[in-house]
């Protein structure tokens, strides 16, 4: 099949050619951690769930069992917030724990960092009623997260709407038609 | 998870008597479009004015223009005529300092009835002639949101008129925001008027925002008007009152309550380009409900506009009196998502339209319209979508009174006459990347004929021995666009570069009646009637950038290019009174630019409009005739520089057209220098 052979060979650098010559940019890869604007929306996005959370809110930075760099992607998260975030009258307040230990706590939020999302985080999730966020994409189309965000150079919201719909996380209807749903 | 609640604003106490402690029982819920809190989410004003959908304003499949709050306030505006002729692809002719006519990609003419003018939905669009009195929109600028320009036809979720393009005026919503603002102003041409913004709210359960407003000024001076039509141009005077009230019953669930009245008076070029002066009274009152279900967003509403003219035309011994006017109308619908991909609005509308003038109809002419309309947008790619909506609307004419003699015309004329119409809207959006994205637009809109196209009677008489009729035969005019979109973000520059390409064509062109060429009647005599004139094609281009720095800076420019060719029957002759040359009617170059910085308590803005030349008509002062005027082109400037003194005080001078202490911009009066002083205190 030379034909087939020929595409496969010149289609990707053709088609970035043409991108090129069109003055335009592949799109940007997912950002492997949330950025401190990334947190910013997550602030901004919470005050859409029905009966959102009110002024101290704790966030679960879960981290993966005995995975280094997962507790370190997940402390670098929490020290993005900081003390404490403030978006609107909701201030979000980093929890780092072991998401072996994240049946422990009450979080209203759950940041999943790099490889921690799993079945321990969709059931603490879901028991907690709590959103679920995380950078990795892969997460939330399996429906182990709900939602990923980026806004990097535009803020980017991606839903599982059947995630969210199981930890009874609801958001109205015009919040599903602006967001990008799996 | 609870949130607190509290009576705030000067009229908080007031909505807590009134709901008491039903309100404080709900739960709360953002289920409505709120606009303020999607913006700050997605760092871009938000929009569902292109489909009925809620999008982020970049996603729609329109070419949509928002102006913010921010937007105005820079510019220095007074009116919203004021604030839209800095828009790409949009016309605006200053026939007073009151009155204007704004067009959008040409067609612009006294009395256009081509550009659908809402306020948050509701249309403020008189169906008697067939345009839109900016001065009787009740709405104080300080309240504005957003005012969302949307080029091109939009019928297939607006239905008639919307075919140039519609303007959808969005205020502020009294359940997110708090906006408290009084604002006086003062300047050349005698101008003075005063504005007072108010928001009382119950937590987040119950809002009310009542504005009132109103201005006086000496008008322009008449310039070459002829006598006849300089003695019917009295000074100009407006007060209105608007009333915004929104309450959640429960989680999910809100309604909402508005009103307004209006009363103006000013002098206009009228729809025979003859000049009067307009005493009008407008009053307006909608209810509504959405609702956040399981079977998706419900919305239902129904308003009813109606108003009260009378005309000043000393010089016409045969002045048909007017009358009144009174639209209602009924609508519902049910936006829902199905799966990740797709959303689907199915909405129904009644309308009932009604106009009566014992001296201009001899009666009431009026008709009904049932619609029926659904929307379809596939999310086919998260780049790629494709979005296509439909309508069908069905007009039964209806009309009471005497026909004029002489003109042939029978009851059963009126009373067997109307039409069902299509019109549909297509738009695929294709993100070819994070900075770039592309529309490919297909329309099909309808423009129907004014109440007084269908039903004006004036019969002979001793001063005018010709008869002037409607037509209830006439068809809507049909309005096809094609338009590519190319939106690129330039973030080295912080701006967004946007290019459009459209070409238009409108068939089955509408002329009012004293347009015609008269033709000899049953009885005779003399007729002029409304009559359907052909066809009109448009081709045009538009460029723009607009961007901002962290310095401070501000910056817009913008080209627009529109070409015209018509295919009617209309006399544009020497002498002639037909007030329509499509082909000339606009400028076909129009360059605007502005440049604005900001820095701690100053912020200062110049703007800047250079336009071609172009064909309008005056009248004669004999007759109904008219003659060509022409206008050549022309460079406005206007400026502002603004200080806040404090975070409750800002004063700012205004300048408008401050290059040329008089511009002939119309056939009417030349638009005069403007300086205006301007307090605006917020508590």
């Amino acid at each position: 099949m030379p034909c087939r052979n020929r595409l496969a060979r010149w289609g990707p650098p053709g088609l970035a050619v043409l991108l090129l010559l069109a003055g335009a940019e592949p799109r940007a890869a997912m950002a492997a951690s949330l950025s401190p604007q990334e947190v910013q929306v997550l602030g901004k996005a919470l005050g859409f769930v029905q009966l959102p959370p009110d002024g101290a809110t704790t966030v679960a930075v879960v981290y993966a069992s005995g995975n280094a760099g997962s507790r370190a992607d997940a402390e670098q998260i929490a020290a993005e917030i900081g003390d404490g975030v403030r978006v609107g009258s909701i201030i979000l307040k980093p929890q780092v724990i072991d998401v072996a230990a994240l049946a422990s706590i009450e979080p209203a939020v759950i940041v999943s960092a790099a490889d921690a999302n799993g079945d321990a985080v969709m059931r603490a999730s879901r028991a907690r009623h709590a959103l679920c966020v995380t950078a990795e994409l892969a997460a939330v189309q399996s429906g182990s997260c709900i939602m990923t965000i980026r806004s990097n150079p535009r803020v980017e919201i991606v839903l599982n709407a059947e995630a969210a719909r199981a930890a009874g996380v609801v958001f109205p209807i015009a919040f599903h038609m602006m967001v990008r749903e799996l | 998870m609870s949130s607190s609640r509290r009576f705030t604003g000067p009229i908080g106490g007031l909505l807590a008597l009134l709901l008491g402690g039903f309100a404080l029982g709900m739960q709360a819920s953002a289920q409505s479009l709120d606009y303020g809190m999607y913006e700050q989410l997605f760092d871009e004003p938000v929009t569902d004015s292109a489909t009925g959908k809620p999008q982020r304003a970049s996603e729609a499949p329109a070419n949509i223009e928002i102006i913010t709050q921010d937007d105005i306030r820079r510019s220095g505006a007074v009116t919203i005529p004021d604030v839209l002729q800095f828009i790409a692809g949009v016309d605006v002719r200053s026939y007073g300092i009151a009155d204007a006519e704004v067009g959008i990609r040409g067609y612009n003419q006294a009395y256009n009835p081509r550009l659908l003018v809402l306020v948050n939905g509701r249309q403020v669009y008189s169906d008697d002639y067939g345009h839109v009195e900016w001065p009787t929109i009740p709405v104080q600028l300080d309240e504005i949101r957003q005012i969302e320009v949307i080029k091109g036809p939009n019928s297939a979720l607006y239905g008639f008129n919307a075919v140039s393009g519609v303007i959808n005026i969005i205020t502020y919503d009294p359940l997110h925001d708090s906006i408290n603002v009084a604002t006086l102003r003062g300047g050349t041409q005698d101008y003075r008027s005063g504005s007072v913004v108010g928001t009382g709210q119950i937590g987040d359960a119950a809002g009310v925002r009542l504005s009132l407003g109103g201005f006086r000024a000496s008008d322009f001076a008449p310039g070459n008007l002829a006598p006849a039509e300089a003695v019917s141009r009295l000074s100009p005077m407006a007060g209105v009152f608007n009333l915004d009230a929104r309450v959640k019953f429960g989680a999910g669930v809100e309604g909402f309550f508005e009103a307004s009245d209006a009363d103006t008076r000013y002098a206009e070029e009228n729809f025979t380009d003859a000049f009067d002066t307009q005493s009008k009274q407008t009053n307006s009152f909608r209810a509504g409900v959405n609702a956040d279900t399981s079977i998706g967003l419900l919305s239902f509403s129904a308003y009813r506009n109606a108003e009260s003219v009378s005309i000043y035309a000393p010089t016409i011994a045969d002045l048909p009196t007017w009358g009144t006017e009174a639209v209602i109308v009924v609508q519902a619908s049910d936006l829902v998502k199905v799966g990740a991909e797709h959303s689907l609005r199915i909405g129904l509308e009644y309308r009932n339209n009604a106009a009566t003038s014992p001296g201009a109809i001899q009666g009431t002419i009026g008709y009904q319209v049932y619609a029926a309309s659904a929307m379809w947008d596939w999310q086919i790619a998260p780049a790629l979508s494709l979005t296509n909506a439909v309508r069908v609307d069905t007009l039964r004419l209806s009309y009471s009174g005497t026909l004029a003699s002489g003109s042939g015309l029978t009851m059963a004329d009126y009373n067997n006459a109307g039409f069902t119409v299509p019109s549909f809207n297509s738009g695929l959006v294709f993100a070819v990347t994070d900075r770039d994205t592309l529309r490919l637009m297909l329309a099909r809109g309808v423009q129907v004929p004014s109440l007084i196209d269908f039903g004006w009677q004036i019969p002979a008489s001793q001063d005018s021995p010709v008869v002037t009729v409607g037509n209830p035969g006439l068809r809507p005019s049909i309005v096809y666009n094609a338009e590519l979109d190319y939106d690129r973000a330039v973030p080295a520059i912080d701006s967004t570069l946007r290019a459009a390409l459209f070409a238009q064509r409108t068939d089955d062109l509408i002329s009012e009646p004293y347009a015609a060429t008269p033709v000899i009647g049953p009885a005779g005599l003399p007729v002029l009637q409304s009559a359907n004139v052909g066809s009109s094609d448009a081709i045009g281009v538009e460029l723009g950038i607009k961007g901002h720095a962290a310095s401070g800076f501000r910056w817009n420019a913008s080209y627009a290019f529109v070409s015209t060719t018509d295919h009617t029957t209309l006399d544009t002759g020497p002498l002639t009174t037909n007030p329509v040359d499509y082909a000339q009617a606009v400028p076909r170059h129009v360059v605007i630019l502005g440049l604005g910085y900001s820095h701690g308590a100053w912020e200062a803005d110049v703007m800047g409009r250079w336009q071609s030349s172009y064909r309008d008509y005056q009248a004669t002062g004999t007759g109904p005739y008219l003659q060509p005027v022409e206008i050549d082109n022309y460079v406005t400037l206007n400026a502002r520089i603004g200080y806040r003194v404090t975070d409750h005080l800002l004063l700012s001078m205004v300048a408008q057209q401050f290059n040329a202490p008089s511009l002939i911009q119309t056939a009417g009066p030349p638009v005069e220098r403007r300086l205006i002083g301007m307090v605006t205190i917020r508590f």
